[in-house]
C-alpha cells in the first residue's frame, strides 16, 4: 500500500517531510483564517522549501504536475494499459470515439454559452457586491498570501487569491467548540450571488482545454456548485492520482500499486476526457456481462441475496424505492463485490453508491428535486453512463478505505482508536465524561467509519462533505477522521448534559442533523482542518 | 431533567440483546417493542444501535438495556464485543428463510459463550406474514429450542401482545433470580443453572421494498 507512509506518520509527518509537501500548504487558505493558529504554528517559510529535499527533480506538485501531465492519464492500472493497448488496435473503435469526442465537445459548448448567457443578469448584481467583498476582507487576503507563502505555486495570481478570500466569509464562523449556535443565521440571497460567482469560476476553470487540477481542488474545497459538480467529482480523482503517483517517485514505491490505491477517472485534458468516459462504461458493461449472471451461482449467491434485501433498507433513502435505481445498484453493488473477494459486499458500501448516482443524475435533472425525480424517465443510454461512472467513482473511493471492509474491519477499529486518542486530547472533559459513563467509542463511531457519517447527516450534507474529501488528499481515508472528532465535539454541551450511558448512546446514534446544510458542513470542516492542523503534526500537543 | 428523573425510577436494569442473521427484521422488532408500531422503512444496522424501555413486572421497574446488533457476518468481530453482561436475548430467524434457521446454533453458541451460560434466550421466528412461503415449522423450531433449552412456552397470539409479554417473561424469570453487579451496571443473573429459550412466531416485518 503506497500510502502506508503516511498512514505509519500519522501523527508525525514532520519527521519526514516529503518535498514540497501536499499536506498544509493549499488548504490554509479556504477554513476560516485564524490568526492565533497561524501566528504560533505556521512560521512563513518554515515549510518545505526549507527542508531537505531529497530528489531535486520534483521539488513541488505543481511542477511534478506539470511536468506529467499527461504521461499518466490513460491508465489506471496494468489492466487498463492494456485494455488500451488493445482498443488502440481498433481503428473503428477509434473512430467512433473520435466522432462522439467532437460531437460532446460541440454539445458542451453550447450548454457553456446557454450557461453564460443565463449567468449574465446575476453578474451584473453580484458585481457590486464583489467588489465590496473583496475590500473588506483586504487584510484576510494579505494574511492569507502570507501564510501561504510556503507554497511555491507558481500560478497563484493575484486573482486567484482574491476568489479564495470571497470563500472565506462563508466559512469564518467562531469555531464549533466555543460558542455554536449562532451560525444558522445566513442571509440567503448574499449565498445565491455568492454561489453564482462561484460557478462562474468553475465555468472558467473547467472551460479550458486543460483543466488546472490544483486551482479545481483548492476551489473545491470549500464546495462545488451543483451544476459543475457532476464533472468536477469525476476529475478530482485524477489529482489524487497524481499525488500518489507522486509520493510512489520520492518513496520509489511501485508505480502501479500506488495507481491502484488512488486510481484516477478522468484525465485533465478535455478532449480526452471523452474517450476515457466511453472506455471506462465500456470496460464496466463488459465486467457486468462477464460476472452478473453468476449472481445465482452456489458461490455468489449469498453475496446477491444480501445486496438484494440491502438495498431496499439503505440509507439515504432517496430514489430506492425506484426499480431501475434497485437494478442498478444491485448490479454496481454485485460487480464491485465480485471483483473485491477481499473484502466482498459489506453492509454500508451501499450507502456510499448514492452520493456519486445522485450527482450524476443531477446532470440531466433542471430544476426538479432529485428525489421526486422518476429515474426511468432518463434515455437507457443516459443510464448506463450514470451507472458506470458511479461505478468506477465508488470504486475509486473504496480503494482507499479497503480495509475497513476487510476481514475483522481493521480500518475501522484502527481509525476509531485513533480517534479516540484524538479526542482525549482536544477536549478531555468529552473524553472522560464518556469514560465515566462505559461509553465506548466503538459503539457510536463505528458507524461513523463504516459509513462515512452518512448516517448521521442528510445526503445534501454528504455530497458537500465529499466535495472536500475529494479535494483534500486522503480525504476519505484520512482527513475523515478529523471531521468525525469535530462532528463529535460538536455536540459537547448535549453530552455533557447527559447523564446516562443508554441516553448517552442514544443521543449519539441519533444526533439532531436533519435541518443541516452547507453552512453547518462548512463549519465542521472547518474545524476538522483547523484540528488536524494542530493535532496531526504534534503527536504531543495537549497531551497528558 | 424531567426524562433524566424518569430515567431514575427503575428498580432493575437489564441488558438486552437481539441477535440473528442479518435481514431477519431485528430492528424491526425492537421499533416494535419501544415505540409500539410497525417500521416498514427500517434502514440496515450498522455495528450496534440502542433502544430503551422500562416495563413493570410484578411491581418492579425494570428498565430494559436493549442492544440491536448488526446480523451481517462481517460485522460479528464487532458486535461480539458488545455481548458481555447481557442477561437476555431475542434470538431471531425469518420463517421465510432456512438459512437464517440453520445460523441459530452459532447464534446460541456466541450468546452462552460470551455472555452468559444462563442467559435468556427468546427464539424468534419472525415473518409471520409471509406465512406462504414458510421454510420453517413453527414444530421444527419448538424442538430446537426442546434440544437446545430446558422449558419451552410458545406464544401465538397477536404479535404485539406477544412481543410485549415474552420480554415481559424474560423480565419476570429475571427479576425472580438474584442480582449481581457487572461491569458498572446492574444486570440479573438466574440462580438456577438451566437456561430457556422460548419460541415465537411473529409477524414483525411487512416484506420491504415493494
Amino acid at each position: 500500500m503506497a500510502n502506508d507512509g503516511g498512514r505509519k506518520q500519522f501523527w508525525k509527518r514532520s519527521g519526514t517531510k516529503v518535498p514540497g509537501s501536499i499536506q498544509h500548504v493549499y488548504g490554509a487558505q479556504h477554513p476560516p483564517f485564524d490568526p492565533l493558529l497561524h501566528g504560533t504554528l505556521i512560521k512563513p517559510g518554515s515549510k518545505p522549501p526549507t527542508t531537505p529535499v531529497k530528489l531535486k527533480k520534483v521539488s513541488t506538485f505543481q511542477e511534478f504536475e506539470s511536468n506529467t501531465s499527461d504521461a499518466w492519464d490513460p491508465g489506471d492500472d496494468d489492466d487498463e494499459l492494456l485494455a488500451i493497448a488493445a482498443e488502440n488496435l481498433n481503428t473503428e473503435v477509434v473512430m467512433e470515439t473520435a466522432h462522439k469526442v467532437i460531437q460532446n465537445h460541440s454539445k458542451l459548448q453550447e450548454q457553456h454559452k446557454f450557461l453564460e448567457e443565463h449567468l449574465q443578469e446575476e453578474k451584473q448584481v453580484e458585481s457590486a457586491e464583489l467588489t465590496s467583498v473583496a475590500c473588506g476582507d483586504n487584510r484576510l487576503v494579505k494574511s492569507v498570501s502570507e501564510g501561504h507563502t510556503s507554497s511555491s505555486s507558481g500560478n497563484a495570481s493575484e486573482n486567484s487569491s482574491m476568489q479564495r478570500s470571497q470563500s472565506l466569509p462563508q466559512t469564518s464562523t467562531p469555531p464549533l467548540v466555543s460558542g455554536m449556535a449562532d451560525f444558522n443565521t445566513s442571509v440567503t440571497p448574499a449565498l445565491t450571488e455568492r454561489e453564482a460567482s462561484r460557478l462562474d469560476k468553475f465555468k472558467q476553470l473547467l472551460a479550458g482545454p486543460n483543466t488546472d487540477l490544483e486551482e479545481l481542488r483548492k476551489l473545491s474545497w470549500s464546495g462545488i456548485p451543483k451544476r459543475v459538480r457532476p464533472i468536477a467529482w469525476k476529475l478530482l480523482s485524477v489529482l489524487l492520482r497524481k499525488h500518489c503517483v507522486f509520493l510512489a517517485r520520492i518513496f520509489l514505491v511501485s508505480v502501479f500499486s500506488a495507481m491502484k490505491l488512488v486510481m484516477g477517472y478522468l484525465p485533465a485534458n478535455v478532449d480526452r476526457r471523452e474517450s476515457t468516459l466511453q472506455r471506462k462504461r465500456k470496460e464496466y458493461f463488459a465486467f457486468v456481462e462477464q460476472y452478473y449472471d453468476s449472481r445465482n451461482d452456489e458461490s455468489h449467491q449469498d453475496t446477491y441475496r444480501q445486496i438484494h434485501i440491502d438495498i431496499p433498507r439503505m440509507s439515504p433513502e432517496v430514489l430506492r424505492l425506484q426499480p431501475k435505481v434497485t437494478e442498478i445498484f444491485e448490479r454496481i453493488l454485485f460487480i464491485w463485490a465480485i471483483r473485491h473477494p477481499a473484502s466482498g459486499y459489506v453492509q454500508g458500501i451501499n450507502d456510499l453508491v448514492t452520493p456519486f448516482f445522485v450527482v450524476f443524475v443531477c446532470e440531466y435533472i433542471e430544476e426538479e428535486e432529485v428525489e421526486n425525480f422518476d429515474v426511468s424517465s432518463l434515455p437507457e443510454e443516459v443510464l448506463q453512463n450514470i451507472e458506470a461512472d458511479s461505478y468506477w467513482c465508488m470504486s475509486k473511493l473504496l480503494d482507499g478505505i479497503q480495509d475497513n471492509y476487510t476481514f475483522a474491519q481493521p480500518g475501522i477499529q484502527k481509525k476509531v482508536k485513533m480517534l479516540e486518542e484524538l479526542v482525549s486530547r482536544i477536549d478531555e472533559q468529552v473524553h472522560r465524561h464518556l469514560d465515566q459513563h462505559e461509553v465506548k467509542y466503538l459503539q457510536f463511531a463505528f458507524r461513523w467509519m463504516n459509513n462515512l457519517l452518512m448516517r448521521e447527516v442528510p445526503l445534501r450534507c454528504t455530497i458537500r462533505l465529499w466535495d472536500t474529501y475529494q479535494s483534500e488528499p486522503e480525504g476519505f481515508s484520512h482527513f475523515h477522521l478529523y471531521v468525525c472528532a469535530a462532528f463529535l465535539v460538536r455536540w459537547r454541551k448535549e453530552i455533557l448534559e447527559e447523564k446516562d450511558f443508554q441516553e448517552l448512546l442514544i443521543f449519539l446514534q441519533n444526533l439532531p442533523t436533519a435541518h443541516w446544510g452547507n453552512e453547518e458542513v462548512s463549519v465542521l470542516l472547518a474545524e476538522a482542518y483547523r484540528l488536524k492542523f494542530a493535532f496531526a503534526d504534534a503527536p504531543n500537543h495537549y497531551k497528558k | 431533567m424531567s426524562q433524566a428523573a424518569m430515567s431514575e425510577t427503575y428498580d432493575f436494569l437489564f441488558k438486552f440483546l437481539v441477535i440473528g442473521n442479518a435481514g431477519t427484521g431485528k430492528s424491526c422488532l425492537l421499533h416494535q417493542f419501544i415505540e409500539k408500531k410497525f417500521k416498514d422503512d427500517s434502514n440496515h444496522t450498522i455495528g450496534v444501535e440502542f433502544g430503551s424501555k422500562i416495563i413493570n413486572v410484578g411491581g418492579k421497574y425494570v428498565k430494559l438495556q436493549i442492544w440491536d446488533t448488526a446480523g451481517q457476518e462481517r460485522f460479528r468481530s464487532v458486535t461480539r464485543s458488545y455481548y458481555r453482561g447481557a442477561a437476555g436475548a431475542l434470538l431471531v430467524y425469518d420463517i421465510t428463510s432456512r438459512e437464517t434457521y440453520n445460523a441459530l446454533t452459532n447464534w446460541l453458541t456466541d450468546a452462552r459463550m460470551l455472555a452468559s451460560q444462563n442467559i435468556v434466550i427468546i427464539l424468534c421466528g419472525n415473518k409471520k406474514d409471509l406465512d406462504a412461503d414458510r421454510e420453517v415449522t413453527f414444530l421444527e423450531a419448538s424442538r430446537f429450542a426442546q434440544e437446545n433449552g430446558k422449558r419451552i412456552r410458545s406464544r401465538k397470539n397477536g404479535l404485539r401482545y406477544s412481543v410485549w409479554r415474552c420480554c415481559l417473561e424474560t423480565a419476570e424469570i429475571t427479576t425472580k433470580s438474584t442480582s449481581t453487579k457487572c461491569s458498572g451496571m446492574w444486570v440479573l443473573k438466574k440462580q438456577n443453572t438451566t437456561s430457556n429459550i422460548f419460541t415465537l412466531d411473529t409477524e414483525a416485518v411487512r416484506a420491504n421494498g415493494v
